[in-house]
């Protein structure tokens, strides 16, 4: 099992346009205006195979908030930014409430809680559809290149398989990009493999 | 069962109480199952009180909206949730301790943790208090601050230095260029300082140099009007947003208020007073505008000022670098 069909990918897809949903809801109360978020698209790729232009952010230093999960399958979700855009959006986010000048003290933070409601309405979805329990850490936020990122995904495996959504977000009429990656080992990719197909099966 | 400590040694409830972090606990009914003594000291409310109660009736007020949401999916769900300082600012009712800002709200930072206890969820909520690290923010950022008005500020004289203009006009040049607004630049020169100098000194000089910068920034009455230090006894002023015939007036205006301040220049060639030459240019905010070419003219003015009998100011109009050498006197 290397990989999962297009009828799992779409069905990933949409999972994930549900949570996406309900953090763009979550986001959107946090800013007062209305915040967008979509999933337009799911891609499985073996670690090896990305570097800067398969995350296509136009950038080589990422802001990225990291996850790990257990439960039916092993994961370390990350989510992605530019990381000079991760300060506009939090800006964004914070305009009503903070001068940019106030902001530098609060990134961090506000980054790891920008990151939590993105993965965590991910993840609740998946939990929810897949019928999948799962637990999870608190986020943590760092600066780090691709190959840093990749480093930790693989920690132990030589090539691990990723499960990469690009998530479109927006915010009133800036449009922000960000990636939100789903990194599976091989084990666990046959395992989310098989929820994915009870899942199919049930509809 | 309320109280998830009932059973703990005192060893446990020692530490629990003493740690210096806010610890909640609440089961899957979102009712309060342990409140440590740090949350107790800030909350007000003991924990006889709070055990058993729902979250959101166990404070003194309710708590934000995304505070209960926060717990209610972290319990649902079984995945943490962060609420960050930047965003919520001050969820729960927690004031803070000293006589001063008594009955103001603590600034927290608040993490939601699902955890198994007994094969039930429950949802642990760690409170800390992010005063501290926003309060050695701003000591940070005030040093900054006060670097850089350092770093561009003129030691003698105290307006701007050279290198504050150098980058706001540019910004500012940009900005009239952008909007099609006139910008006003003046270049101030002081007449026969070298003489002044030689003659009364240079603690003299420095006087001087004080009391016609002071002289000049005097005139400024907007906040985007910059008056700096150009070099020697040169000085440069920028006004965005000035015609030419209100710059016109504002020349005269600055020069009077040398000639006002009466510092005796005995070896001044015109006057027995020290006096002041200007040459100043306008952007009509009407084409492109290069900021050297702004600058240069306004230069040029200065030199025609100074070549007609100084103590007076001189108007140019803008003009490119190559067309510039035909209009010096």
């Amino acid at each position: 099992m290397d990989s999962l069909s297009e009828l799992q990918l779409d069905a990933l897809t949409e999972v994930f346009n549900v949570g996406a949903g309900r953090a763009a809801a979550s986001l959107s109360e946090i800013v007062g205006d209305e915040v967008k978020l979509s999933v337009p698209s799911v891609e499985i790729r073996k670690s090896s195979e990305i570097d800067n232009e398969v995350i296509g952010l136009g950038t080589d230093r990422f802001g990225a908030v990291h996850q790990t999960f257990k439960g039916a399958f092993e994961a370390e979700a990350i989510l992605l930014f530019a990381e000079d855009h991760a300060l506009e959006i939090v800006r964004d986010m914070m305009s009503s409430q903070i001068s940019i000048e106030d902001l530098a003290e609060f990134e961090q933070e506000a980054m790891c809680e920008l990151g939590n409601i993105i993965l965590n309405a991910c993840l609740s979805a998946m939990a929810d559809m897949l019928n999948i329990p799962m637990d999870c850490s608190l986020p943590d936020y760092t600066v780090s290149t691709i190959d840093e990122i990749i480093q930790r995904i693989n920690a132990g495996e030589v090539d691990a398989y990723l499960l990469l959504l690009h998530i479109d977000l927006v915010i009133e009429k800036r449009r922000s990009k960000g990636h939100l990656i789903f990194v599976l080992g091989s084990t666990s990719l046959v395992k989310l493999s098989v929820q994915i197909e009870r899942f199919l099966g049930a509809i | 069962m309320s109280d998830l400590l009932s059973h703990a040694s005192d060893a446990i409830k020692e530490i629990l109480n003493s740690i210096g972090v806010g610890l909640i606990v609440v089961n899957r009914h979102q009712s309060v199952a342990l409140w440590n003594g740090w949350i107790e000291k800030y909350s007000g409310v003991s924990s006889e009180n709070a055990l058993g109660k729902d979250i959101s009736e166990a404070f003194s007020e309710l708590p934000s909206s995304a505070f209960i949401s926060a717990i209610s999916n972290a319990i649902n769900y079984g995945l943490p949730v962060v609420l960050s300082n930047a965003l919520h600012r001050s969820p729960l009712a927690l004031f803070e301790r000293n006589f001063e800002q008594q009955g103001k709200r603590i600034q927290q930072s608040i993490s939601l943790t699902p955890i198994n206890i007994d094969g039930e969820r429950h949802c642990l909520i760690q409170v800390t208090d992010s005063s501290t690290s926003i309060k050695r923010e701003k000591i940070l950022r005030t040093h900054s601050e006060l670097l850089k008005k350092e770093a561009t500020t003129d030691a003698l004289t105290g307006i701007y230095n050279r290198r504050f203009f150098d980058e706001h006009y540019k910004m500012a040049l940009a900005q009239a260029v952008r909007q099609g607004t006139p910008i006003s630049i003046f270049m101030v020169d002081i007449d026969f300082f070298k003489q002044f100098n030689d003659y009364y000194g240079h603690i003299a000089g420095d006087k001087a140099l004080i009391a016609v910068a002071t002289a000049l920034k005097k005139q400024l009455q907007r906040v985007s009007d910059v008056v700096a230090r150009f070099g020697g006894e040169e000085f440069v002023l920028m006004l965005p947003n000035m015609q030419h015939d209100s710059a016109a007036q504002f020349a005269e205006k600055l020069r009077l208020a040398v000639w006002d301040l009466h510092m005796l220049h005995e070896e001044s060639d015109i006057e027995q007073q020290v006096t002041i030459s200007i040459g100043y240019s306008t952007f009509f905010g009407n084409e492109s505008c290069d900021p050297h070419a702004l600058l240069d003219t306004a230069d040029n003015a200065l030199y025609n000022a100074k070549r007609s009998g100084r103590n007076r100011s001189v108007f140019l109009s803008y003009q490119p670098l190559d067309e510039q050498k035909a209009t010096i006197l």
